[in-house]
């Protein structure tokens, strides 16, 4: 869930509902990548968002309240921490169920346990079940790289223990003040030991969880349908919010017993054009906006066409917490010691021209690597903005007056990205081309495989590689980790930069909790990350989504994966 | 004719080994090591390296001369050919399933799309065809050609457009989307009925115009027999091994599925299971789908042989 490059992030989905039935009938329409329901593997955005719906975890975002914040979910409170920040105990609610399944003796779920958290963190930890997301962990609960490395199930590990039927105790090996955000992640979720061990391999299609819904039927590639689960207790809709969200209508449920429908049916539709028919004649609750139909659907102003407004859909436009850039390998020896020359670079990218001619306007200019929303994040200019005779001095200062070399050779850089045979991708590699050869650098671009592209990243065989980072939980840490240097490659920080300040501000903001000083800390490391120019930035993504007027209590969610248990839909 | 038979048979070996190579140097040559996207952006390389090593993506590609001479062929390329001669497809690197079940669940639904496609287009090409030949450079030949041009030449996507925009969407006449029922099938059908026959309508009028001017139509004709008998009993069974070779050849695309038609109408067969697996890189089901379609590819090819014999007595298959 952590990384997609850019072009990869597309904002699908799609709903409906028929009004006149009894129950609400939802559709929903998502990408493809479904790997099925079982939360190890909820890595990518499809997988999550159908995890999600049948399991939960110990805690949850606050669906109204901003700035983001976690609320206990399956704990019954937030959890004490000792002070040295390294044990943290919760306290599990008491009565909640595994939903009815044929893997518990008489077919009744049976209550969830401390032990059963410990049970799926461990599992979460087993490489054999290559679960791309044991990084919550791995280097920071007690023991557990060790345990993951020595893979023997019934070796101890004594970051987690149930001290009794409801208590669960997690403890670090060193503060990791990211730890209650990283347990809302469907990573997380609790499973029981029964399902896995009944359904065998076949458990990822076969959800057995606490959450809002329970599976009814799955026809892979084509239809996933899910009811209510009769056995989820106790939660209730949200009674605060922002101010606005009153008028907006968002708490007129609040207090009532959740989810609000009773059946959610999801559709893999994976033609756009086919979806938005869909979407236009009603069937579906949303729809993103594809980049042809851009124009016709929102107006020069970026608000929506007037044919859409009478239709009563409302349009959103919301920050996807996404910082996009082109990254220097600093190993690399033409643009790693030359400061002058990644500035130079930088300085001639046209940014808004892209965002105007590339992305409809559907993104916002980067001024720093966190963007706007996190804590760290500056109004501060962008130390590069487009300006050619300047980055034209700069490639002189760098050594490459006019894009020559001392012995007159034209500089050549080589730029990958992923999106091999991609239409868009190839129009994004002629765009930047042609930014560059103005000041007479010669890019050449190189569209990869998305697996070949990683590898390449993954073992710094890059010189400038374009990508994106889509933000894990709202900390800033989440972005300013991939500039530490012990996480080079092939670690996160794919463009192996080394900064001894950088280094030592980032050991000291690691186990930091939240304060003022944390996000001063957090301003300073960035700019020093631009001081350096480590990467080229490039914007903000905005995510514009279309709704249905019938489609109620929609609130835009960074983090939205749990909220389908919120949504309602009226007749219509 | 047996020994033919083996003979054709057998060539699924090479043929099947060449298209397995393309696509393996392809997707795994070109496109790189799975182990990367398995293991995800966070991964340690310790777990990427484990991921190899148990997948073996770690090993040579073709052949593995340090374990010479046992272990030659303990390569990525052998190995792959021998899974699948063991019937084993593997597992989706996207989904994470079992392909064998992917396949399974995928082909009925293909089914109900190009059968009804495949039986409609043959017979409607056939009587057109029939109908321009016997009518020949008449107003009904000139419409039924204009009308078949007119049909191949524009995109199946067209077709699938402007029915999804008026047909679905505005006129309700037809679903959008999905898979729920016959009324679903009507419109693929359809359209897919619209965009294909033209070709065979003027691929058929041409074999049978060559047919209608033997000597033996004129013979026939001399002898007194009926138009419509010169027609049924003599051209178009003269005509039949051309018609043979063009539909037994497209029996497996049956398997395969048809690929825009699936993907735009929601129906979840092979079809929209290798465009998917297409675009994502999903090597095994790619690998699969391709082994499958070139043995079938193969066994129609010999089946056509085979029906040869049966058209026409005076072929003997040696």
């Amino acid at each position: 869930m952590s990384w997609r490059p850019s072009l990869l992030i597309l904002l699908m989905g799609a709903v409906v509902a028929r009004g006149a039935e009894p129950s609400p009938r939802v559709l929903y329409g998502s990408g493809g990548d479904f790997k099925g329901f079982d939360p190890v593997d909820s890595g990518d955005v499809e997988s999550a968002d159908q995890v999600c719906r049948v399991y939960e975890g110990l805690l949850e975002y606050d669906y109204l309240t901003r700035p983001y914040r976690v609320i206990p979910r399956l704990a019954a409170a937030l959890p004490e921490v000792s002070p040295d920040g390294l044990t943290y105990t919760f306290k599990l609610r008491q009565g909640v169920r595994f939903q009815d399944d044929p893997c518990f003796p008489g077919g009744r779920g049976r209550e969830v346990t401390a032990e059963d958290f410990v049970y799926s963190f461990r599992r979460l930890l087993d490489p054999k079940l290559e679960s791309q997301g044991d990084w919550i962990f791995i280097n920071h609960v007690l023991g557990a790289k060790e345990w993951a490395q020595r893979g023997d199930h019934n070796a101890p590990l004594p970051g987690f223990a149930a001290r009794d039927r409801y208590t669960l105790e997690i403890r670090l090996a060193k503060p990791y003040p990211q730890l209650l955000w990283v347990l809302t992640m469907p990573y997380a979720f609790v499973v029981p030991r029964e399902a896995v061990e009944f359904y065998g391999a076949n458990f990822r299609n076969h959800p057995v969880g606490t959450g809002p819904f329970r599976l009814k039927s799955w026809r892979r590639n084509y239809r996933i349908e899910y009811e209510r689960n009769p056995t989820f207790n106790g939660q209730r809709y949200p009674s605060e919010g922002e101010p606005e969200d009153r008028a907006a209508g968002l708490l007129a449920d609040a207090g009532k017993p959740l989810p609000l429908l009773d059946r959610l049916v999801d559709y893999d539709i994976q033609e756009y054009y086919t979806m938005w028919q869909m979407f236009l004649g009603g069937q579906l609750y949303s729809s993103g906006i594809n980049k042809d139909y851009f124009e016709k659907v929102i107006t020069p102003e970026l608000g929506l066409s007037d044919a859409l407004k009478k239709k009563g859909i409302r349009l959103y436009k919301v920050p996807n917490l996404v910082t996009n850039y082109i990254g220097f390998n600093m190993r690399d020896p033409v643009v790693g010691p030359n400061k002058k020359l990644r500035q130079a670079f930088a300085t001639a990218l046209d940014v808004d021209k892209y965002i105007a001619v590339i992305t409809n306007g559907r993104y916002s200019p980067a001024n720093t690597p966190i963007p706007p929303g996190i804590p760290g994040h500056t109004n501060r200019p962008y130390p590069y903005q487009y300006n050619l005779s300047r980055a034209k001095q700069l490639l002189a200062e760098a050594g490459y007056p006019g894009g020559r070399d001392a012995q007159g050779r034209p500089l050549r850089l080589t730029m990958i990205m992923p999106g091999a045979g991609s239409t868009d991708a190839r129009q994004l590699a002629d765009f930047w081309a042609e930014q560059l050869r103005a000041i007479g650098i010669e890019l050449v671009v190189q569209q990869l495989t998305f697996a070949e592209y990683l590898r390449r990243e993954h073992d710094g065989e890059t010189q400038l590689f374009i990508a994106g980072w889509v933000i894990d939980y709202p900390d800033a840490e989440n972005f300013l980790k991939l500039f530490y240097g012990p996480n080079k490659c092939p670690g996160v920080n794919a463009t192996n930069y080394q900064n001894p300040e950088f280094d030592r501000l980032y050991e000291q903001i690691a186990t930091m909790p939240d304060s003022p000083e944390r996000t001063a800390l957090y301003e300073r490391m960035a700019q020093i990350t631009l001081d350096d120019c480590v990467w080229a930035l490039i914007g903000y993504p905005l995510a514009y989504g279309l709704y249905q007027p019938w489609f109620q209590n929609y609130k835009p969610h960074a983090f939205p994966y749990a909220n389908w248990k919120f949504y309602k839909v009226l007749p219509h | 004719m047996s020994a033919y038979i083996l003979r054709r048979l057998l060539s699924v070996i090479p043929i099947t080994l060449g298209v397995l190579l393309i696509t393996f140097l392809l997707f795994r040559v070109v496109g790189g090591n799975p182990a990367y996207r398995i293991a995800g952006k966070n991964a340690t390389q310790e777990r990427i390296a484990q991921i190899a090593r148990e997948r073996g993506y770690d090993k040579p590609y073709f052949l593995n001369w340090q374990a010479f001479p046992t272990g030659l062929f303990d390569a990525q390329f052998p190995r792959l050919c021998r899974q699948l001669l063991r019937g084993d497809f593997g597992e989706s690197i996207k989904t994470k399933q079992r392909v064998s079940t992917m396949l399974r669940e995928g082909v009925l639904p293909s089914l109900c799309v190009t059968t009804p496609l495949f039986f409609i287009e043959l017979a409607l090409a056939i009587a057109l065809a029939l109908l321009a030949a016997y009518y020949r450079d008449t107003w009904i030949d000139r419409g039924i050609m204009v009308v078949a041009v007119t049909g191949m030449s524009i995109s199946s996507l067209v077709y699938i457009m402007v029915a999804q925009y008026w047909l679905a969407s505005e006129w309700r006449l037809f679903p959008v989307w999905g898979f729920e029922g016959p009324q679903y099938l009507v419109l693929p059908v359809l359209i897919g009925v619209v965009a294909g026959t033209g070709g065979s309508v003027r691929f058929y009028r041409t074999v049978m115009l060559d047919e209608m001017y033997q000597d033996y139509v004129r013979t026939a004709r001399a002898k007194g027999v009926s138009p419509r008998g010169v027609l049924f009993r003599h051209v178009l069974r003269n005509a039949m091994i051309p018609i043979l070779t063009n539909v037994i050849v497209a029996i497996p695309f049956l398997y395969t599925g048809a690929l825009l038609l699936e993907n735009f109408f929601g129906i979840p067969g092979l079809g929209r299971l290798t465009v998917t697996a297409l675009f994502t890189g999903d090597e095994d089901v790619i690998f699969a789908t391709t082994f499958i379609g070139a043995i079938l590819f193969v066994v129609a090819n010999t089946i056509t042989d085979i029906a040869y014999t049966w058209a026409d007595p005076r072929i003997r298959l040696r």
